[in-house]
Order: C-alpha cells, then sequence, then structure tokens
C-alpha cells in the first residue's frame, strides 16, 4: 500500500530536483517550471516516478493533462482519484 | 555509385515484411503493421490528388509528431509532391506563412487562425482520408536530383533558410547509415525529436525498407514511452541523453544497480544510443558506455546531412566518427571543416538572404561548415568548436571557447556555458544554472576548478550566473539545444561589461 500521495509527490519531486531539497520544504503552490526549474523531459520523468511509486498507471494521464500540471498541487490533485480508486 | 533508390523502392512497393509502426504518447497507442500503413498512405495520396496535389505542389505540414504526420509524408512522396516540415511553436499557420514557402496545402494541429486561407487545412482530417479504399496510384518516380522536401535550418536568428534535400542525397544516407548499424527485423527504432526534421523521417523510411519496427513519440511523453515500448534504438540530442543520465544516477545513489536503472528508464532491449546535432559531453558518452548503453555521436549539418558516425564497426572516444562512405572530410589550411558528398543536399538555398548561399556552397558538392576540427590518422574527424566560437585575445592569443566551456559543464555545477571577452583578455563566462535554486558555492569551486585545468590564457576571470535556465522558451536555447551566443550576450551585456559583476575568480 503506497503512502499518502502528498508526501510521494514531494519525495519523487526532491528526487528529480538536482540539490534533492527536503521534500518537506517543497511547496504545493509554487510553478514547477518557474520555481523549481523543472524541465519538460524532467517533468515526465517526475510523474513517470511518481506513478510507479503510487501504482497508478501512467496511461490514466494524457499530454495536455501533464500539461496541465503547473504545480505540485495540481499533481497530487489529478493523481489522487487514480490512487483512491485502488483504495 | 547509386543503385537502386530506396525511396522509389518505399513508395512504390507494398512492404511484404512484418515491421511496424508504433505511435504512442501519455494515455495512446496504436501499432500498425508498415503493409497497411502503406495501404493508408496510398489513400491520402488518392484524397490530395483529388484536392488537387500534383507533382511539383509543396505541401506544408506544421504539428507535432502523430500518424497523419507519418501518411502525409509517405502520400507526398507518392505523389511527388515536396514537403515542408516546420517545427511546433516556431511558426504560425498563417497566409503569410502560405506565400512566403510557397505552400499549395497546408496541415496543422493548431487551430487555423481567423482569415487564413483555405489552404491551410487541420491536420485530423488526414485520418478520415486514410480510411478510404487505397486507389491504384500511377508509377510516378524521383529523379536522383529531384527534391523530395524542404527542410528549414534552426539558425539563431531572421527568417529560417529553406533548404531542399534531393532524391539522390537521402537515399545515399539511408545506405550509408543502414552500412553501419544493420537494422533489422526485430529492431525497434524510436523517434521524439519532431518529424519536421528529415533525419527523423528517415528512421520511417528505413523501417519500410528493412523491415525494422519504428516508434513515434512526442519529446514530452519519451520518458513515459520508452520503458513500455521498450526500443532497441534510440536516437536524441545531447541534453536529453544528459537529463536521462542524471537520473539513473539518481537511482543508483538510491542503490539501485545500474543495469536495472537503465532498463527501468529505456526499456531492456537497448542495441545503442545515437546521438548528434550538437556537441555532447565526454563524461556522459562514457556514463552509458560504461553501463553497458553503446552510445555513438556523430556529426552533420542540415547542409551535408549526415557526415561521420562513430559505430560498432569503428569508434574512437572524443570524435565524430569517421566520414560516412559518400562523404569526404577536409581540413583547410585556416582548420575549417569542409564536407564533400557524393550525393549533396543541395548546391544552394532555396530561401535565403543575398551571399548566404555563396557563404556555405562550394564547387564540387563541398560544404564549408564553420566548424573547427582535426582528423586523426585512421580517419576519425574531432571537433574543436565553431571557427565564430573563436576569441583572438588583446595578447594575441587565441582561444577556442568550447573546450573551456565543456569543462565548466563537465563540473556538474552549471548547465550551460558561453565564455565572452568584454576587455582585454578578461574572459567571462555566462552559466546557466541548473534546475532547482542556485549553488553559488559550487559555482564558485567549479570556477576554480575550470581554471586549474586550464592554460592561463584560456582562465575564466569572472562568472555570471543567468536569472533563468536557458531554454527553447526563453529564446536562449536552438531547437537543438545549443546556447545562441549573440543572445545571451544582448541579455546579459550589462553584468557582462561590468567588471564588479559576478562571482570572481581567486
Amino acid at each position: 500500500m503506497p503512502a499518502d500521495i502528498d508526501t510521494l509527490a514531494r519525495e519523487q519531486l526532491a528526487q528529480v530536483l538536482r540539490d534533492r531539497p527536503d521534500p518537506t520544504s517543497l511547496d504545493l503552490g509554487e510553478d514547477l517550471v518557474e520555481t523549481y526549474g523543472l524541465t519538460s523531459l524532467n517533468k515526465v520523468l517526475f510523474l513517470t516516478s511518481l506513478c510507479k511509486a503510487a501504482e497508478v498507471g501512467l496511461e490514466s494521464f494524457t499530454e495536455d493533462d501533464l500539461a496541465g500540471m503547473r504545480t505540485l498541487g495540481d499533481v497530487v490533485d489529478a493523481l489522487r482519484p487514480h490512487a483512491d480508486q485502488k483504495g | 555509385m547509386m543503385t537502386e533508390s530506396i525511396v522509389n523502392r518505399i513508395i512504390a512497393e507494398r512492404p511484404n515484411h512484418d515491421g511496424a509502426l508504433t505511435v504512442a504518447g501519455l494515455g495512446h497507442r496504436r501499432r500498425m503493421p508498415l503493409s497497411e500503413l502503406h495501404d493508408r498512405a496510398r489513400a491520402v495520396a488518392g484524397a490530395l490528388g483529388r484536392n488537387g496535389i500534383r507533382e511539383g505542389d509543396r505541401i506544408g505540414v506544421l504539428a507535432a509528431n502523430r500518424l497523419e504526420w507519418v501518411l502525409l509524408d509517405l502520400a507526398a512522396l507518392m505523389l511527388k509532391a515536396q514537403t515542408a516540415g516546420f517545427e511546433p511553436g516556431k511558426f504560425t499557420p498563417d497566409a503569410e506563412l502560405v506565400e512566403r514557402y510557397d505552400l499549395d496545402l497546408l496541415y496543422t494541429d493548431v487551430p487555423v487562425p481567423g482569415g487564413a486561407p483555405a489552404t491551410v487545412r487541420p491536420i485530423a482530417e488526414i485520418a478520415g482520408h486514410a480510411d478510404e479504399d487505397p486507389p491504384e496510384l500511377g508509377n510516378l518516380l524521383w529523379e536522383p536530383g529531384e527534391c523530395t522536401t524542404v527542410k528549414f535550418t534552426s539558425g539563431s536568428t531572421g527568417i529560417p533558410k529553406g533548404l531542399e534535400a534531393t532524391a539522390a542525397s537521402v537515399d545515399s544516407s539511408l545506405r550509408d547509415v543502414q552500412g553501419i548499424f544493420g537494422h533489422r527485423p526485430g529492431d525497434d527504432v524510436l523517434v521524439f525529436l519532431p518529424l519536421s526534421l528529415l533525419q527523423q523521417r528517415y528512421w520511417l523510411y528505413s523501417a519500410l525498407r528493412w523491415g525494422h519496427d519504428i516508434t513515434i513519440t512526442t519529446f514530452q511523453s519519451v520518458f513515459a514511452v520508452m520503458p513500455a515500448v521498450e526500443p532497441t534504438v534510440v536516437m536524441g540530442v545531447p541534453a536529453f541523453f544528459d537529463t536521462a543520465k542524471r537520473h539513473i544516477e539518481g537511482r543508483l545513489a538510491d542503490g539501485v544497480d545500474s543495469s536495472k536503472a537503465a532498463a527501468e528508464l529505456f526499456g531492456s532491449r537497448i542495441r545503442y544510443l545515437w546521438t548528434g546535432s550538437a556537441p555532447a559531453d565526454q563524461a556522459m558518452l562514457r556514463f552509458f558506455n560504461e553501463a553497458g548503453l553503446p552510445i555513438f555521436e556523430g556529426y552533420g549539418l542540415n547542409e551535408t546531412c549526415i557526415a561521420t558516425k562513430n559505430h560498432p564497426g569503428a569508434h574512437r572516444e572524443g570524435s565524430v566518427g569517421k566520414a560516412l562512405p559518400g562523404k569526404e572530410i577536409l581540413i583547410g589550411d585556416d582548420g575549417v571543416v569542409r564536407v564533400r558528398s557524393d550525393h549533396p543536399v543541395n548546391t544552394a538555398y532555396t530561401y535565403a538572404p543575398p551571399g548566404e548561399s555563396e557563404r556555405m556552397f562550394k564547387l564540387g558538392g563541398v560544404v564549408r561548415t564553420g566548424d573547427l576540427g582535426h582528423l586523426d590518422d585512421d580517419g576519425f574527424l574531432y571537433i574543436h568548436g565553431r571557427a565564430d566560437d573563436l576569441i583572438v585575445l588583446d595578447n594575441g592569443k587565441k582561444v577556442i571557447v568550447r573546450p573551456v566551456e565543456t569543462r565548466f559543464r563537465d563540473t556538474g555545477a552549471v548547465a550551460e556555458c558561453v565564455l565572452y571577452c568584454p576587455a582585454q583578455t578578461e574572459l567571462v563566462a555566462v552559466v546557466s544554472p541548473p534546475p532547482g535554486p542556485v549553488d553559488a558555492e559550487a559555482i564558485t569551486a567549479a570556477l576554480e576548478a575550470v581554471n586549474a585545468a586550464s592554460e592561463p590564457d584560456e582562465r575564466i576571470a569572472r562568472v555570471i550566473t543567468a536569472d533563468e535556465p536557458f531554454t527553447i522558451d526563453n529564446g536562449l536555447l536552438t531547437s537543438q539545444f545549443k546556447p545562441i551566443r549573440k543572445r545571451i550576450h544582448e541579455r546579459y551585456r550589462a553584468r557582462i561589461d561590468d567588471p564588479k559583476e559576478g562571482i570572481h575568480a581567486r
């Protein structure tokens, strides 16, 4: 059973950031690109890793969904319904 | 000597092998035998013909990678119509584009702007045509000197130059690449760079001819698609492999072993990785080779197509490989690399300001690349940098900036580094920070390390840390991820010229 989606998302984002910040220091409302410097390649790597950790199928999301995930909060909101379905 | 034309063969013959095309992205994947693709392309050709497209017409495509792009390209080849591939995000599908590049039709995946001429069409309508019964098409064949497509240079300034590519040059490149890599049934070549780049479409032609698979995806989806489709060959620019390397290194730090970490990202079937288009860091190349994923760097410009390539049969670290059979590398007295082709891409640009063609194209199928380089005794080519990247200091010493810039990048403290010489002998670096908060201490340490490893004239006096990473979106990288020296200088001129600015070397 994966940990809660918020914690997982913070951990996975911290992993793709170069300086590996403390996951709890990441702000759910900050822009992933402008604040955290996430490139488009790293963004999909982050989502891939997070889906794997959360046991959510990556096929649940489209490129448009990915484009709409601007903040960590957006990512958490997008994954939560799928993670909840898994119970 | 050219023998059978590959272009003509793939349009005339429905494939009788088991090769397949997969088009995949986040949330979708579709696999289609190449024989079915051929049928569908003929159906699209029939529809285009009904809409008045004839031999010699030109069809523009301004769209992200998708099945319809592939169908249009093949259909155009079947009709002997030219394609003009426009890189998504760089052009607007309006009357000006249609007029400027003499387009008879323009298909696009972006909303067609109001007032656009009727020749601008949504690319989605191609899917409908592809479902029709394929008609019998006439036996149209390309002559060697006829041009199948127009490509556009991703120049740093101004209107992109247009360059038409001859059928013979396409055949020659396909044949030469097949000769050194031997793609075969069971191979699956992954394409994620824009199909507007002719070289990406080569893999489609190669699959049709030699019966291997091809998977087409987008830049945005590639890391999600790779482990699912398990390609055997991945072609990417160095920046892509740099990102992959950092990710794998992160996994190694978590205690995952290197072959597992690599397989998690690339799948478990990789035969080799292909890179080019921009200088690759030796540390990155070594990393993949040591992880059991052979990576081969090559060299070529739009104007020459692929000219040299490392490959399993001839590979030397630090070089960009030997000349392909149809190419010859000539180094002038000025140290500038020239490429002679048996079958030149062309001998002039189609759309370019006066003088541009003469500067690039020389007699006898020779292109003056503008890159500095040398050949070793065995014919391996080494690129040192651009001729215009040479800084002459006030003391008369010449500094080729690229090796110094690469040294700085290799420290890992910065993503990019560009050197300038604002005064006398003072070298100033503008560095693009890696993602995340700027680590001034790491940059200072990197500066000291780079200077310790450099000749006295190569030493960097100051480092200006850019306000944001160089990206394609902010106009500081080309679509091939090369820093645009002139624009970076314009953006940071005040700080480059101010001797008080930046991190100073000790």
